[in-house]
């Protein structure tokens, strides 16, 4: 029952989003359209996929760190994805790809640094110090970008913060099928962790009495979910809560079991930012609204809700 | 051309006044921008311009010798960038500016600049706000610099171009439509009552976003593709397309699609001066010159 209703949800965000749009298309001619094709579809396949990547990667986050304020944006990949792409707009790397691939490779920067702080002793994977070293890494790479960009003269390189916040308007076919390719690796690994994630919710003796191999789990938890933050990132920009909020619904609903957990955050979040970006396009045009203004105007009221129904029951 | 022959005429008819002008009795006062007075004893000597606009109307009235400080972004005339430069301006970094002992600081009207304006002020430097946002601040920018450097004449006969400008009603109708683009990613466009606005409606375009009320907005690729203007218009020195062209999304924009870019200057297209109306003629004649 929640399952079908999650999933007409995510039907009726993906439908709205490609027959809603401010060029105001009839709908007999939704079909033939080159918009609709080329710009509406794309994108809101790109949301959704977006959204999903994020709501897991925040769902598996915060089992791994075990703190319900865990975002996948909190461990330093914005940072570190905004200064790639203003060395990327600084030194005039060209080319159309130029750059998501160079904020993609700042966010790898940044996830691979933390990693290292995160690694104690050379060998375990302190959660504690994962979140403050990506907070660390996240104001060090804030700052020298935005040193960069105060230094130089070049008036385009204040609007890498422009692209770095910028959403979803860069969606076309080819980065729908990037995502699509690269997506699949890293949800894999943490659909496959959903048994480990269940124990390590006991704490890391008792999930280690339990049978699992904490280590591993924790390391490729960590790196699938960041390598899935920074995929987002490089062809979206930075969007808040949907990967902070939608796990917590979630919860809400499938409980903490990750088996259920885990689709469940894909599928919502992909539909949450789905409906996010419609309403972004469409409320205020023909002008457009950031869409993370909208995730959170959206969200947030709903987390309140659930936040109270939570803590009284 | 016709404009050419009305400042010359201004000129010849306002010179016996350039005599009085250049030696006022009195002290200068102006009320700036942000309702602050500033008076001067005697005509400015030293004058640090914080914004390109001001440096070109300060040259093109005579006053380039007057100038001792200017911004990263002051590259016109050639000669201005023989002066010194105090930073980029965004915000004014005021130890520069007082280092080099200016008599008079010229800034433009923001948020930012209201405190600078206040901190020179408190150093004893007559720091005076203007706005500029529009082709109709020109004239009265123009006529506040003459008053204040003793240009009153020449300052005068630009500002009284300027004013003819600003009145130019658009030649209607405007068979061509353009989109200025800002930024692609998000997409950012030039809007409704902006300066880039009004000069491709002089030069006889429309504006495809002439309905957004704002300087420039935040808009989605359909909306751009839907409203298909013939010309995608962007600030650049080159002349190769933008990089933006060569992404797939942007395809769905006819403009794009064809190729059909106006590549303008920044120098020239960016920024109300005096020679806004060479930047009307120069769009013009390259709308015409097109199939």
């Amino acid at each position: 029952m929640r399952w079908a209703a999650l999933g007409a949800a995510a039907a009726l965000a993906l439908l709205a989003s490609v027959t809603l749009g401010p060029a105001g298309i009839p709908l007999g001619e939704l079909t033939q359209s080159d918009i609709v094709w080329n710009l509406r579809a794309p994108r809101a396949i790109l949301a959704f996929l977006v959204g999903g990547s994020l709501g897991v990667a925040g769902a598996g986050l915060q089992a791994l760190v075990r703190n319900p304020l865990a975002d996948p944006f909190l461990l330093g990949l914005s940072g570190g994805a905004g200064l790639g792409a203003v060395v990327a707009l600084a030194t005039h790397l060209s080319g159309p790809w130029a750059l998501p691939l160079a904020a993609f490779a700042g966010a790898l920067g940044a996830l691979a640094l933390v990693y290292r702080m995160g690694l104690v002793a050379g060998a375990a994977l302190d959660p504690r110090i994962l979140l403050l070293g990506g907070v660390a890494v996240g104001a060090f790479a804030a700052a020298i970008t935005t040193a960069i960009v105060s230094l130089a003269d070049a008036a385009e390189l204040r609007n890498a913060f422009l692209w770095l916040w910028g959403g979803l308007s860069a969606a076309s076919w080819d980065t729908v099928l990037v995502l699509a390719l690269y997506a699949p690796l890293p949800l894999v690994v943490l659909f496959a962790a959903a048994r480990p994630l269940d124990l390590l919710a006991l704490g890391e003796e008792p999930a280690r009495y339990l049978g699992a191999d904490v280590e591993r789990v924790k390391r490729r938890v960590y790196i699938a979910a960041s390598l899935l933050t920074a995929a987002a990132v490089a062809v979206s920009g930075v969007i808040g809560f949907v990967g902070l909020v939608v796990p917590h619904i979630a919860r809400l609903t499938w409980g903490h079991r990750h088996r259920a957990l885990l689709p469940a955050a894909f599928i919502g979040g992909g539909a949450l930012l789905v409906l996010a970006d419609t309403l972004a396009r469409t409320v205020v045009a023909p002008r457009e609204l950031p869409v993370g203004v909208v995730t959170a105007l959206v969200g947030v009221p709903v987390f309140a809700l659930l936040l109270r129904r939570w803590t009284i029951a | 051309m016709r404009r050419l022959l009305l400042v010359a005429l201004l000129c010849v008819a306002c010179r016996p006044a350039t005599d009085r002008a250049a030696a006022p009795a009195g002290p200068i006062t102006v009320a700036d921008a942000a309702g602050r007075a500033v008076a001067l004893a005697a005509p400015a000597r030293r004058v640090v311009s914080l914004l390109p606009s001001f440096t070109e109307l300060l040259f093109a009235m005579g006053a380039g010798d007057r100038v001792v400080g200017r911004t990263a972004w002051c590259d016109y005339p050639p000669a201005a960038l023989a002066v010194p430069s105090v930073g980029d301006g965004m915000p004014p970094n005021v130890e520069a500016v007082a280092a080099r002992r200016p008599d008079l600081v010229l800034l433009y009207h923001s948020g930012a600049n209201v405190t600078a304006a206040e901190q020179l002020a408190g150093l004893g430097i007559p720091a005076v706000l203007l706005r500029l946002d529009r082709l109709e601040d020109l004239g009265p920018a123009a006529r506040v610099i003459g008053r204040l450097t003793g240009r009153v004449a020449q300052a005068e006969s630009l500002a009284a171009a300027m004013d003819t400008l600003a009145a130019t009603k658009p030649p209607t109708p405007s068979p061509q439509s353009l989109v200025f683009i800002v930024w692609d990613n998000p997409p950012i466009v030039i809007g409704h009552g902006s300066y880039l606005d009004r000069l491709a409606a002089l030069a006889g375009a429309r504006n495809v976003f002439a309905d957004v009320a704002a300087p420039s907005a935040q808009v989605s690729l359909e909306t751009i593709a839907a409203r298909d203007p013939d010309w995608v218009a962007v600030l650049s020195d080159s002349a190769a397309p933008p990089a933006f062209a060569a992404r797939r999304e942007w395809r769905a924009v006819r403009a794009v699609r064809e190729g059909r870019f106006l590549n303008l200057p920044g120098s020239l297209f960016g920024r109300p001066g005096p020679r806004s109306g060479a930047a009307v003629r120069q769009l013009r004649a390259r709308l015409e010159a097109a199939p």
